[in-house]
């Protein structure tokens, strides 16, 4: 129960702290609303924990389900750190092409 | 055969000038292309008052390989025939150009590349010549299947035939792995002649090949 609610406390510090970059319009409205929506389910996956671990016993994990939260969380890093890798490497090219063009201008 | 020289300099205000006087009688034309330097590269090279030089200016920092691409660019639009990578720190001897571009010249050779390890007449550093170096060459041949005896020559010379086939596409100090991929991968003529290396400083550390590695590998992967 302890280990939840500090879970909990430490989320809202990251809506806060979402709400502080949406203030000083460092993100887009679009950035704002994914993240919020990321952190609000992280807030009721802990809350919910318990219905969480039957649920993922019933799919005939043997592990627990803050275990499976983890494994999921793990994974979508990955895909996320891919698709910023891609998106560098575009950008990069791009910047090579337009600094590329301006010098033989 | 119309020669161009392609020079990339990044904050080589000390050496620039001397580099590109000493280079002017053994080519047709000497690209500069300063890498957004912060120091007087540019200025100095200014001083000099002849009418082979062109400079082109990136307006960031982007590497020596694209440099060399933006160099290469230039040279192909403008009529070079030959065209040679020349450092702008002072390390290459100008008077070597001529036998670099020898073996195109006489039709044995589409890509020529200086070696520092041919009749070894470089007084190479120790650690470099026993652990960098064959280190950097079991690599090429490993994941590129490349034998030459200097895996990381900044010293070389290709026809226009080369240079419009060979794209450099790593920015940074990968450029001297790729092109040699490629030129063995196109099957191109491959030759490579001793140059002279007079080191002032290291030059690539440990650090930096590993470096290498990681560009090559993200390249690799990211098509």
């Amino acid at each position: 129960m302890t280990q939840q609610v500090i879970a909990i406390l430490i989320l809202i510090f990251f809506v806060f702290k979402l709400g502080l970059e949406w203030k000083k319009k460092s993100i887009t409205i679009n950035e704002f609303v994914f993240w919020l929506i990321f952190w609000v389910i992280g807030v009721f996956v802990i809350a919910f924990i318990k219905p969480i671990d039957r649920l993922v016993m019933d799919l005939g994990f043997s592990s627990s389900g803050i275990n499976l939260v983890f494994y999921v969380a793990v994974l979508l890093l990955f895909y996320l750190i891919f698709r910023m890798r891609l998106r560098m490497v575009k950008m990069e090219k791009d910047i090579t092409e337009l600094s590329r063009k301006i010098a033989l201008k | 055969m119309t020669i161009f020289c392609i020079i990339p300099a990044y904050n080589e205000s000390k050496n620039i000038a001397q580099t590109v006087t000493s280079v002017l009688s053994y080519v047709d034309k000497v690209i500069i292309v300063d890498d957004c330097s912060q120091d007087k590269t540019i200025e100095e090279v200014g001083k000099i008052n002849n009418e082979k030089i062109k400079i082109l200016r990136h307006p960031i920092n982007l590497g020596q390989g694209a440099a060399l691409q933006t160099g290469n660019n230039y040279a192909l639009r403008n009529g070079a025939d030959i065209i040679v990578h020349f450092d702008a720190d002072g390390q290459f001897l100008a008077e070597e150009i001529s036998q670099v571009i020898e073996p195109i010249k006489n039709g044995e050779a589409d890509i020529v590349f200086g070696s520092r390890f041919l009749n070894i007449k470089s007084d190479i550093p120790a650690f470099k010549k026993n652990i960098i170096m064959p280190l950097a060459k079991l690599f090429n041949f490993i994941f590129f299947g490349i034998k030459t005896s200097d895996p990381q020559s900044g010293f070389r010379a290709m026809t226009k035939e080369v240079a419009e086939k060979i794209k450099i596409e790593n920015n940074r100090m990968a450029h001297c792995t790729e092109i040699l991929a490629k030129a063995h991968k196109y099957k191109f003529r491959i030759k490579e002649v001793p140059i002279t290396v007079l080191y002032k400083e290291f030059g690539q550390k440990f650090s930096g090949g590993f470096r290498i590695i990681k560009d090559l590998f993200f390249r690799k992967i990211s098509g």
